[in-house]
């Protein structure tokens, strides 16, 4: 078999959408040129249609796009003028309307046009795949297949796959390999039923959710409470995610479910509630409308109120009960109760659900009503819906974002034990449903459905392993599912901070053990320890993260700063805000990775001094050892973090990686060598010419402490080099990042060390200061922002030298190191860290 | 009394529309082309003229690099088919550039050097902007806190002046859409036709298409910058563009533009050779320095110097053409002299009509005396504040 088994020159997809405009956006970050097709605009430009939702992807937050401008590559095309060009296109995406009949139009439109080998995949959520396909030319319809990807498709990791019958098993092969490698995706293969997997299964979990919430008079806010990060949920819970999906989808959702599932023990529940279809009908359908479940009001957010609507007019109106248009908003304030918050606190998972299940809390009735339920629910379609237990738990998890998928949370919790609570509460008839649990889950032996050899199927009553698809070689630690052994490698070095290892071949891996994996004295150590040990007896060094971030700041899987973009005074003002926004929740764990916060509540700046010297010492030796070194970068690489990456010989960088040198958000400055790297880069950029460009574009990306949104984004921030790598799988990061140890290591030598390095000097930070002295004058900085900024310009001016001046690196490390313990000395930046580690928000002072 | 020798008249007063920058209608004609598009519409307005009698062509431009550098004066003139003997001397006086370059080149022939003489004034704001190309500023404004204001933009000036001559907001935005209204209103009263040489402007443009170069030459004879959809109600809205709490926005500042304008001056010996009528007389010009961070307040201090220079009274004159930096700095201007609002700008001014820095001097000269001439007035004057704290004011009698 040849190594590219399917080569995707070029996709299109049908349907202008948010969902067709949003999986173009996606194709285009992959670098996979993309031809969007649009209904023919009535007048004027036959593509505006088109336009106008390309135009759209550049505003929506969280941003479809890795850079705003990769929109100019999405190509507008319209059914009119451009069928011709389906011709060329590998692979074909339909995501055009839910309608069965617009649907089957548009196929007998341009099969005729499809090329000899096309791929042709309809996204959809809900109609069968065997329909839409026997609306297909019969001919072609071995190419035929689903492929339902999930809002918003950059970040979602979930991409269900599903075949008619006629469909090629290579064609869905191919089909999963380019889902998962070149756009990243996680694909769970899912059988042709309604709503497939995720939706069947979180739909219900909401269904359910609102049954039990009305049940037991728990407000849609407190539902909210519960629900979210206390589940190990996205906080977005269960209510605020009907919004944000919008509440019309999730009705359309539920009557697909309603129609198709006349059969289903759980029948009665596909329908959406009263206050559901009345909020519809008043047009206030979630986010897009502003008004939803939640709304805002002035400052605060506030629910629909439906306990206290039902009741007022249920009593003094029964008969109009049906007709109710009067919806109740108040304030959301609704939280868990004390005693909910330490049943969840609990570790360990058996204690977790029988406290839950022996309290008289109406909350915690709620939670396990509503496991109960789910659980109860999967089981009994598991082999209906799909082909084993883990495509269930993994379809959940990168389709809803649960931590952990519904069979894995069970088995945690003791497979028999709540199989038999099950078992009684139907018995006493407390389940939604009174359809019995499957012989299988009841099999005396059984601990769960996931073991190291694989996951159960119930069909074939056997574990299935994982794919064995050739993509999945690039994965050596796919996404862990609960059962599955985990053993990274060999180890070559442990220490309290780091493990060194390998996987049996001739490259070393380091990976932090520190929380978040923050960056103290003893993991600059292990750095300078597996160096030297690269150094004896391997070709080159990965840094690399078993899990993200690479270092520091939680697991962002979004944007790192959403929030609704309001209009600046002015440009300058725009990048101040943003500073304060973007650094909000991640400047604390600046100060912390520095360590420096408890060092400083000690008094003792020698110390200090003393990491600071090492951490540039750190990333020297990275720079310059004699071995290729390699930052595999995933998630937050923040600060230090930022500095480790800009002094690998190489980064590879999945595609979500948020990168920045945000110290001056608490009154620092990047002392590990970011400073004197931009400083360099400049001078190299500028190729002998005029330096003031470059280095007033890195005086702004280090005085904003600007944080990348992708790891294209990095790039154009400068974070990012040319020569590093963006990979769309976070998944496929080690291997990449090995292959490129392999490819530098023939031959290597380590750059000669940077001499006559040109700088700006004195007149390039007078410029620079002036800048600052108009933001200083127009309120827009403080003059201790001023005072950072200065320090910031000197480093990247080469200090209060000559203009034209050459300088060489130790020179402007040695200025980034004095003048950050300068600032360090100040009160005023002392009062900012001790603010951020207080209340996690930045001082302005 | 100034002493000098011989009166300088002026014979031919022109200028090109003015565009908005940096994406209008010049955004693609270059500075020294524009230059010399207008030097020959001057020329064309002074029949039997012969060329080689210009005893030089003076040109102010406020940043005089890139498309504007290398002595645009002298590029201008030979782009115009000048012949070689025709001189061209580049000056900088920032804001004042164009209104220096009549002064001087009306200096010349008042001393009897010359007897032929042009005075212009052009600026791209769309291909050299603001501050250049490569702003730098010297170490030592910073060690010295006297110095501080020499590194301030316009803007922040811009907010001093309102706050020590406190303009409020509401009146630098009703006196912004005034300025729109007056412009509007000449506009279409057909009053700048007189001023205007409307210019050609050829854009090749790449069709990626079509695998061609898209070759477009337009007319081009509006002002570009007047906004007739433009009001109170809008321009109240708009946020401070300096400073988080400040009160200079956008629409109530001059606009960024591009255009250029020229003179042609004469000694009465010459302007009779050729028997040309004379617009007007240059009667004198002065300029004096304050305090950069207010350097809007500028005219201030240069209307009474070159009032006495000249004896004439602030009362006899008709028309000022008071160069709208900001409405902050001319309503302090105003307010401050005590001058007629009515007689300041009766066409509009920079907020509405632009201000392509360097060639507005020599713009306005034409506005102010094809202005005087339709409305038969008789003493006028153009005056303007400029960046690191000046003023420049030059007297006109209309004939």
């Amino acid at each position: 078999m040849s190594a590219h088994p399917l080569m995707v020159r070029k996709v299109a997809v049908l349907g202008a959408g948010v969902m067709g405009a949003q999986i173009a956006a996606h194709l285009i970050n992959a670098r996979v040129p993309v031809m969007l097709f649009e209904l023919t605009a009535m007048e004027g430009d036959p593509n505006a249609n088109v336009l106008k939702a390309v135009a759209q992807l550049k505003k929506l937050e969280p941003s479809p796009l890795a850079e705003p401008q990769l929109a100019d590559w999405i190509h507008p095309a319209n059914y009119d003028h451009d069928l011709e060009l389906l011709r060329d296109c590998d692979v074909v995406i339909e995501a055009i309307s839910e309608r069965m009949d617009w649907k089957a139009g548009l196929y007998q439109k341009v099969a005729p046009y499809l090329g000899e080998h096309t791929i042709f995949a309809s996204n959809t959520s809900g109609l069968s795949i065997n329909r839409l396909a026997a609306a297909f030319p019969e001919q072609q319809r071995s190419r035929f297949c689903g492929v339902h990807f999930f809002n918003p498709p950059r970040y979602m990791h979930l991409v269900e796959l599903i075949a008619c019958t006629e469909t090629d098993d290579q064609i869905l092969d191919n089909l999963e390999r380019f889902l998962v490698s070149t756009l990243g995706k996680g694909v769970v293969r899912a059988k042709d039923t309604p709503n497939f997997i995720a939706n069947r299964v979180g739909v219900f979990s909401m269904l359910a959710t609102v049954h039990h919430a009305a049940r037991l008079h728990l407000g849609f806010d407190v539902v909210d409470a519960l629900t979210g990060g206390l589940l190990g949920r996205p906080k977005s819970a269960t209510f605020r995610t009907a919004d944000v999906v919008g509440l019309d989808t999730f009705a359309h959702v539920v009557k697909t479910m309603q129609d198709a599932l006349a059969d289903d023990p759980w029948h009665q529940y596909y329908q959406s509630p009263q206050w559901l279809q009345d909020l519809i009908a008043q047009g206030a359908l979630g986010q897009k409308t502003r008004k939803g479940i939640y709304q805002k009001v002035g400052r605060d957010i506030h629910v629909l109120d439906v306990a206290s609507a039902t009741t007022v007019t249920a009593a003094t109106k029964p008969t109009e009960a049906n007709n109710l248009t009067n919806l109740i908003y108040r304030l959301a304030d609704g939280v868990a109760s004390e005693s909910m918050v330490s049943i969840l606190k609990n570790r360990d998972a058996a204690t977790r659900f029988s406290l839950l299940r022996a309290s008289s809390d109406p909350q915690a009735q709620l939670i396990w009503s509503i496991y109960r339920d789910v659980f109860h629910y999967c089981a009994v379609h598991l082999s209906a819906i799909a082909h084993n237990s883990r495509d269930l738990d993994f379809a959940i998890r990168w389709g809803f974002g649960w931590q952990e998928g519904p069979f894995e949370i069970w088995q945690a919790a003791g497979w028999q034990q709540i199989a038999q609570w099950i078992q009684s509460d139907i018995a006493e008839g407390l389940t939604m449903a009174n359809t019995p649990l499957p012989s299988w889950v009841l099999e005396p032996d059984r601990f769960g459905v996931h073991r190291a050899e694989g996951s159960y199927a119930p069909l074939t009553q056997h574990y299935q392993p994982r794919s064995d698809l050739s993509v999945y070689a690039l994965q050596p630690f796919p996404d862990r599912i609960l059962g599955e052994d985990r053993l990274y490698g060999h180890t070559i070095f442990e220490t309290d901070a780091v493990r060194c290892w390998h996987t049996g071949d001739d490259i070393a891996i380091i990976s932090f053990k520190s929380k978040m994996h923050v960056i103290g004295d003893d993991v600059l150590d292990g750095i300078l320890q597996a160096i030297d040990c690269a150094e004896k007896n391997y070709l080159g060094l990965v840094i690399w993260q078993t899990e993200p971030p690479f270092s520091a700041g939680a697991n962002l899987k979004k944007t790192p700063a959403g929030g609704a973009p309001s209009s600046p005074p002015s440009a300058v003002g725009k990048w101040f805000k943003q500073v304060r926004r973007d650094t909000e929740s991640l400047a604390l764990k600046v100060a912390r990775q520095f360590g420096v916060a408890d060092q400083l509540m000690a008094g003792k700046l020698a110390q200090v001094e003393a990491l600071v010297e090492q951490f540039q010492v750190t990333t020297q030796r990275l720079k310059y050892s004699m071995i290729p070194t390699v930052a595999a970068v995933d998630g937050l690489a923040l600060g230090g973090g930022c500095e480790l990456v800009m002094h690998c010989d190489r980064a590879v960088a999945s595609l979500e990686t948020y990168i920045g040198l945000v110290e001056v958000g608490v009154g620092l400055l990047p002392a590990g060598g970011g400073c004197k790297e931009f400083a360099l880069r400049s001078a190299q950029e500028a190729g002998g010419g005029d330096l003031s460009p470059f280095i007033q574009r890195y005086f702004k990306t280090v005085a904003m402490a600007e944080v990348a949104r992708s790891a294209q984004h990095a790039r154009t921030l400068g974070y990012l080099r040319a020569s590093d790598v963006v990979v769309m799988n976070r998944f496929e990061l080690l291997s990449v990042a090995k292959a490129q140890v392999l490819a530098l290591s023939a031959g290597y030598r380590p750059p000669l060390p940077a001499v006559n390095i040109p700088v700006l000097g004195r007149s390039g930070l007078a410029t620079l200061r002036a800048y600052m002295a108009n933001m200083r004058m127009g309120g827009q900085i403080s003059e201790h922002d001023e005072l950072i900024g200065t320090k910031v310009a000197t480093i990247l001016c080469g200090g209060d030298v000559e203009a034209g001046s050459f300088v060489d690196e130790q020179w402007l490390l040695d200025l980034e190191r004095s003048y950050f313990m300068e600032l360090m000395a100040t009160e005023k930046t002392q009062a900012r860290i001790e603010h951020m580690l207080k209340t996690g928000k930045p001082l302005r002072n | 009394m100034t002493k000098h020798i011989a009166d300088a008249y002026i014979v031919a007063a022109t200028r090109s529309p003015v565009g908005k920058a940096p994406r209008g209608a010049l955004r693609h004609m270059r500075p020294d082309d524009l230059l010399a598009q207008v030097l020959r519409a001057a020329v064309a307005q002074c029949p039997g003229l012969v060329l080689s009698d210009i005893d030089d062509v003076v040109v102010g431009c406020a940043m005089p690099e890139g498309e504007q550098g290398m002595n645009v004066a002298r590029m201008g003139a030979l782009l115009a088919g000048f012949p070689h003997s025709v001189s061209g001397v580049t000056i900088n006086r920032f804001c004042a550039s164009g209104l220096q370059a009549v002064a001087d080149a009306a200096a010349r022939i008042r001393l009897g050097e010359a007897e032929v003489m042009i005075a212009a004034g052009t600026e791209s704001m769309s291909m050299v902007p603001m501050g250049g190309n490569k702003p730098s500023f010297s170490p030592e404004i910073f060690t010295h806190d006297q110095h501080l204001a020499m590194a301030y933009g316009m803007g922040i000036t811009a907010e001093c002046v309102a706050e020590r001559w406190q303009v409020s907001r509401e009146d630098q935005d009703v006196y912004a859409a005034e300025s729109h209204r007056r412009a509007i209103a000449a506009r279409d009263s057909g009053v700048f036709d007189a001023e205007i040489s409307p210019c050609m402007v050829t854009q090749r443009i790449p069709d990626l298409q079509a695998r061609d170069i898209r070759v477009q030459t337009q007319q081009f004879k509006n002002d570009e910058g007047p906004r007739s959809d433009t009001s109170l109600a809008v321009l109240s809205k708009l946020r401070p563009a300096f400073s988080q709490t400040g009160s200079i926005t956008a629409g109530n500042s001059s606009q960024m533009s591009d255009g250029a304008g020229a003179v042609v001056l004469m000694s009465e010996s010459a302007m009779k050779r050729y028997g040309l009528q004379p617009l007007g007389r240059f009667l004198g010009f002065a300029v004096a320095g304050v305090a950069p961070e207010v350097m809007g307040i500028g005219p201030v201090e240069a209307i009474p110097k070159v009032l006495k220079q000249v004896g004439l009274t602030q009362q006899a004159l008709e028309w000022i053409e008071l160069n709208e930096a900001f409405a902050a700095q001319t309503l302090a201007v105003i307010r401050q002299l005590d001058l007629d609002p009515n007689i300041v700008n009766p066409v509009g001014g920079a907020i509405a009509l632009g201000h392509p820095l360097g060639a507005t001097g020599a713009i306005r000269v034409a506005t102010l005396l094809h202005g005087m001439r339709q409305r038969q007035l008789k003493y006028g004057m153009v005056t303007m504040c400029i960046g690191t704290g000046m003023g420049a004011a030059g007297v006109f009698e209309r004939l």
